[in-house]
């Protein structure tokens, strides 16, 4: 059975568009939480390359921390299991929904409840930060489009922060 | 809006995303049992307060997540370093 049928938003589907600036929910997507001491480890594990630097992505994983990454990937991804490398992966699919923030306006509605400068922040940087009170995961997709990660039990607030927000 | 450096992201970031974490260098007696209960409560419970400079514990809580350690001045709360945990007391 489709799993559509079971799933239930926090969010309208309907996006949100106002002046300048739209939110809409981003089709759901499968994201695991990677920690390792080193990125080699995790590089040997996945065989792909990892971000090194806090803050950068590379091929959808963003480098959260120093022993942490985050991947973002569309597709049902196998993992893999019994490596023997001190890794840890970790299917957080569900965990967080993505709010996509696009249009010219975008860096000034994140910047309405955040004191990061998302006019000085490069495109394809991701970082954790808060939103007044909210944890969200930020990754700067394009120009005027950001991805914003929010844990599911405060995305109805945070959607109702930021569609209040973006009708002033 | 008090900016922090955080030591592990190298960059000023906004307080709201740390948590303070009482004070640094407080190491755990390494056999509790041989402590005095004077001792234990010493290491447990008694803290310094000073006027000016303190050295404590941070983390960048909505950030990288990461404990560091800061030497904050407590009269002006400004900020005189931070580095990582585990680096030698400044």
């Amino acid at each position: 059975m489709s799993d559509a049928l079971f799933r239930n938003e926090p969010v309208s589907s309907t996006p949100c568009v106002a002046d300048g600036v739209s939110i809409s929910l981003a089709a759901p997507l499968k994201r695991y939480s990677l920690r390792a001491r080193t990125a080699e480890a995790l590089e040997t594990v996945l065989n792909a390359k990892v971000p090194q630097k806090i803050g950068a992505t590379e091929g959808g994983i963003a480098c959260l921390g120093p022993d942490e990454w985050f991947l973002r990937t569309a597709a049902e991804t196998a993992m893999p299991t019994d490596t023997g490398l001190p890794v840890a992966i970790t299917d957080i699919s569900e965990r967080s929904i993505c709010l996509v923030v696009e249009g010219p306006r975008a860096a000034e509605l994140l910047m309405t409840g955040c004191p990061l400068d998302f006019d000085n922040f490069a495109v394809g940087r991701a970082t954790r930060t808060i939103y007044e009170t909210v944890e969200i995961i930020i990754i700067r997709e394009g120009e005027d489009r950001f991805h914003v990660e929010v844990w599911r039990s405060f995305a109805a607030w945070l959607w109702t922060a930021f569609t209040a927000a973006a009708s002033h | 809006m008090i900016l922090i450096h955080c030591p592990y992201c190298d960059e000023k970031r906004p307080e709201i995303e740390f948590a303070n974490a009482g004070q640094a260098h407080v190491a755990r007696p390494l056999d509790p049992s041989s402590q005095s209960d004077e001792e234990w409560e010493a290491y447990l419970f008694i803290r310094a307060n000073p006027r000016g400079r303190h050295h404590e514990r941070w983390r960048h809580v909505h950030g990288c997540g990461r404990f560091f350690n800061a030497v904050r001045d407590t009269v002006t709360d400004k900020f005189e370093t931070t580095y990582k945990a585990g680096e030698p007391r400044r």
